[in-house]
């Protein structure tokens, strides 16, 4: 079972936990097992059309997934999965 | 209860410190602490690099994989990342659309006004899931 870390605001939407063990071969495996479990989850992580938000990013231990296979990228049971937002702005 | 950020004496200074070594660039952070109800706590600040690639004067980027590590340090430490911290030098702490368009609404979002050099005035955010509006927040930070 593959781990996923959930971000602190994220976790009442998964029953307070700060990580999920999860069964899952791909990485889009495993985000389907979590919003499986968790359903309103799924509006925090996808859009309507089942993309992934364009502030979320997904890191496979130390590699963002865009990097690697993106949805199709394979998954370990010893592999840790996050969740981490793109964030940037500025004062104009 | 309206929601509440509080931040510590430690995670302040550490936080306008930043800001004003940065000036007159803008500076970004993140705030761990941990939540309780509409309360959050801040008792650590963690400065990260602006990684914005052009003129930083008004601009700022934070690195997922640098906001990873700064995740991993609050686990570790038993704490939660609760928000972002980031700088405007020689304006005002408001929420400019630039904010708006690249925000998140996970977290608390804390802006400084640096003016001069040195800290003037800060707010905090929530911004929407929808990136349209960002409500601030009761922030409380030590006074001296
Ligand atoms: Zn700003």
């Amino acid at each position: 079972m593959a781990k996923v870390l959930i971000p602190t605001p994220l976790r009442q939407f998964a029953d307070k936990k700060d990580s999920v063990e999860l069964t899952g071969a791909t990485v889009a495996e495993v985000l389907g097992a979590l919003t499986t479990q968790f359903p309103s989850l799924k509006k925090q992580l996808f859009t309507d059309e089942g993309k992934l938000r364009s502030f979320v990013n997904v890191y496979l231990n130390d590699e963002d997934i865009r990097y690697l296979q993106k949805d199709a990228t394979p998954v370990a049971a010893t592999d840790t999965l996050s969740i981490v937002p793109s964030i940037a702005g500025g004062a104009q | 209860m309206s929601p509440m950020i509080t931040i510590n004496r430690q995670a302040w200074d550490l936080m306008v410190a930043h800001a004003e070594a940065t000036f007159p660039n803008e500076c970004c952070g993140a705030m761990l602490g941990n939540i309780d109800g509409d309360v959050k706590s801040v008792t650590q600040a963690v400065a990260i690099e602006n990684s914005y690639t052009g003129a930083q004067g008004a601009r700022y980027e934070l690195r997922p994989e640098d906001l990873l590590e700064a995740d991993r340090k609050a686990r570790a430490a038993g704490l939660d990342l609760i928000g972002i911290f980031h700088s405007h030098p020689d304006c005002d702490s408001y929420f400019s659309k630039t904010d708006l368009e690249n925000s998140c609404p996970w977290y608390s979002f804390v802006v400084l006004s640096i003016k001069g050099g040195k800290f003037d005035h800060a707010n905090s955010f929530l911004p929407n899931a929808e990136q349209t509006d960002a409500p601030k927040e009761e922030l409380i930070w030590p006074k001296s």
